[in-house]
């Protein structure tokens, strides 16, 4: 991404066809690798058309922006994910728009240079009444017809950020995909939020194309970032860009103030107590020039070396720690390392038929199928959401029911994750509400409300108070089967679930279809 | 093509009509367009946005062992999450420290009266150290365990 945008700029100063193309290649390995080639390819026209407003549109542009969309477009469409989309879906349909008005635009630029005034008029107004209503009509004949496609669920999602919520469950149900809160922002940048709109500011003193570029990516990235947690990291290089632009722009600026002389000259005269103290020329309206610039100087260095610091703390305790490996501190300071997950899947991998299949949440799909090597129903690429929300029915009905699903996805374990034996707050118990929702918004599972899994006062509980429909689904009766005879906490009843922090209501209960084959050493893999 | 371009016109008598572009639409000034963004930017990183979608209150609360309610301003433990009073002060410290650096840019103007310019570079310098103390002390009362 990152290269395209380096590329871009280097072509639109340039103007050069060689630069225009390393930025297509560019573009393409883009394509070839995330999805977020959709923000390139909005972002880039729409950097043509604030160009255009503002007036610093120049055949460096036009030439740097066509060729560009031709080659970046010819090699997007060899992907066969993308295949036909950037003709057919409205996210590449301002790219085409843009492409369309730059050719117009540098027509009209040439024939006026050809004409005369009257007679350019005439053609200007006769080409705009049939050629602007042929492809207004165009357009709408195709759009009504269905041929383009509208946004889909995803990008959607970022315009209009309730709409995850309202209407597609699974996409909301992402933590990554949650709306950004402030300590987000700090913990991740902490001195780069206060310079960033400095940078802004700088490069808005002096508008050159390159400026306009970094500005807009700027804004837009920052809009993102706020919608979607995940998107932080389209935001991380830009807000960098910019806070080294005010950084290095305020310490030159105050560089530049400094006059170490000044300085040297007036420690030795103090040294020698002369009273002649020296002041600059412009003294009289910039006093203490050489001190503030010095305190400047000095205070920037203060800022940057704590933001090694903060970095190198936040790196540590929160980048550094692979998640399938949990670790606690004990008592004594001393780690406690909880291996649980590749306890279960290598009992998976050596204990079951090759050929068996395992049910489990999607979130665990790529774990069991890279380490258990097993064959499984949903991982985290799945995109049918009608298959992970039978799952999702399973897990939210009854022994007997859920053991028709299963018996019809001709499934032979199941696994669940379980925290409440160490207190592990990630547990299945804990996303059973998503299960729930998601299981409930399709076809089959419209008998499924979340309404029902709740208190009569609208509580998510397991203890005796939770609703009888949670106590008697299949969830609850696989993490807690066996937990009702279990001690976990010194003076608290046998069956008390640290996670939650209750004690549970249905205790004491049997299996009917389904018996347990494994339960990792603390608990937190159940098959 | 004066025929075609008279086609229409065979139907539809053309309206007398006077219509001019309004003379207040001009493009923005760099400044104010400045402005907008920096808005923007305040709304964003006060997490408005998680505000409406995830519908927080504006200050969480908790009983103490005489059964009061005190209130709460920072959510404690979760990096994504905030009420909403927190977010806004968060935001207000950031826009802060970014304007006393805008604010010590401006103050290296040439023709400038002595008094501005002390009062402009005092301005600056206290905005920067209050915007970057109080967000410090804001993340450490989040997150008791931060910097240990």
């Amino acid at each position: 991404m990152l290269l395209t945008y380096y590329f871009w700029i280097k072509a639109v100063k340039s103007g050069s066809i060689m630069w225009s193309a390393s930025c297509a290649l560019a573009y393409f390995y883009m394509v070839s690798s995330w999805g977020g080639y959709v923000f390139l390819i909005n972002l880039i026209p729409l950097h043509v058309l604030a160009l255009m407003f503002t007036g610093h549109f120049s055949h460096r542009v036009y030439v740097a922006y066509s060729t560009v969309y031709i080659l970046g477009t010819i090699l997007s469409m060899q992907i066969p994910f993308v295949g036909f989309q950037p003709v057919q879906s409205s996210e590449h349909m301002l790219a085409f728009g843009t492409f369309g008005l730059c050719q117009l635009f540098s027509f009209i630029e040439y024939v006026k240079s050809k004409l005369t005034k009257t007679q350019f008029d005439t053609l200007f107004s006769f080409a705009l009444v049939t050629v602007g209503f042929a492809a207004a009509g165009a357009g709408v004949v195709l759009w009504a017809s269905g041929k383009i496609a509208p946004w889909t669920g995803r990008f959607y999602a970022l315009l209009d950020p309730s709409y995850a919520k309202n209407h597609i469950p699974i996409i909301a149900s992402v933590s990554e995909h949650q709306p950004t809160a402030w300590s987000s922002f700090f913990f991740d940048f902490e001195l780069l939020v206060f310079m960033f709109p400095v940078g802004i500011y700088y490069c808005f003193k002096e508008l050159t194309d390159a400026n306009i570029f970094i500005i807009m990516y700027g804004m837009t990235s920052i809009y993102f970032a706020g919608v979607m947690v995940r998107l932080m990291l389209v935001l991380a290089p830009v807000m960098c860009v910019l806070s080294g632009i005010g950084i290095s722009s305020v310490l030159t600026t105050y560089m530049r103030n400094l006059d170490v002389n000044q300085l040297k000259k007036s420690v030795t005269s103090t040294a020698q107590s002369s009273t002649r103290a020296r002041r600059n020329d412009d003294s009289s309206s910039y006093p203490r020039k050489n001190e503030i610039a010095f305190g400047v100087v000095c205070m920037m260095t203060f800022f940057l070396m704590t933001y090694v610091f903060h970095c190198t703390w936040v790196t540590s305790e929160a980048y550094s720690s692979p998640s399938i490996v949990l670790s606690a501190r004990s008592g004594d300071g001393s780690r406690y390392i909880f291996d649980d997950f590749r306890e279960a899947y290598w009992w998976l991998r050596y204990n079951t038929d090759e050929d068996a299949k395992v049910m489990s949440w999607w979130d665990y799909g790529y774990q069991i199928t890279a380490m258990a090597n097993r064959t499984i129903l949903v991982d985290n690429n799945t995109w049918n959401n009608t298959h992970i929300s039978r799952v999702g029915q399973a897990m939210s009905s009854t022994e007997d029911k859920a053991y028709e699903i299963m018996r019809e996805l001709d499934v032979d374990y199941v696994l669940v994750i379980f925290g409440g034996l160490i207190g592990y707050s990630s547990d299945d118990i804990n996303k059973f509400l998503w299960m729930v929702r998601i299981g409930g918004s399709t076809e089959k599972g419209a008998h499924i409300k979340e309404s029902d899994y709740f208190t009569p006062q609208g509580e998510f509980r397991v203890d005796k108070s939770g609703s009888p429909t949670l106590l008697n689904c299949l969830m609850y009766k696989l993490s807690y089967y066996r937990f009702g005879e279990t001690y976990t906490e010194q003076d608290k009843p046998p069956g008390y679930d640290r996670t939650r922090s209750v004690e549970i209501g249905n205790k004491n209960f049997e299996l009917e279809k389904l018996e347990e084959a494994y339960t990792t050493e603390h608990w937190l893999v159940r098959i | 093509m004066e025929s075609f371009y008279q086609l229409p016109f065979n139907f539809v008598q053309c309206p007398n009509l006077k219509l001019k572009k309004p003379s207040w639409i001009r493009k923005p000034s760099n400044t104010t367009v400045l402005f907008g963004l920096l808005v923007s930017y305040f709304l964003v990183t006060a997490g408005v946005i998680y505000d409406i979608i995830v519908e927080p209150p504006s200050v969480g609360s908790t009983t103490d062992e005489y059964g009061h309610h005190k209130p709460v301003a920072f959510m404690p433990w979760r990096i994504n999450g905030q009420y909403i009073m927190e977010g806004l002060a968060a935001a207000f410290m950031f826009t802060l420290g970014g304007l006393g650096f805008i604010l010590l840019d401006q103050t290296n103007k040439p023709n400038m009266p002595r008094l501005n310019r002390v009062l402009m570079i005092l301005c600056s310098f206290i905005f920067i150290l209050v915007a970057y103390g109080a967000t410090k002390i804001f993340i450490r009362i989040k997150m008791p365990s931060y910097l240990s």
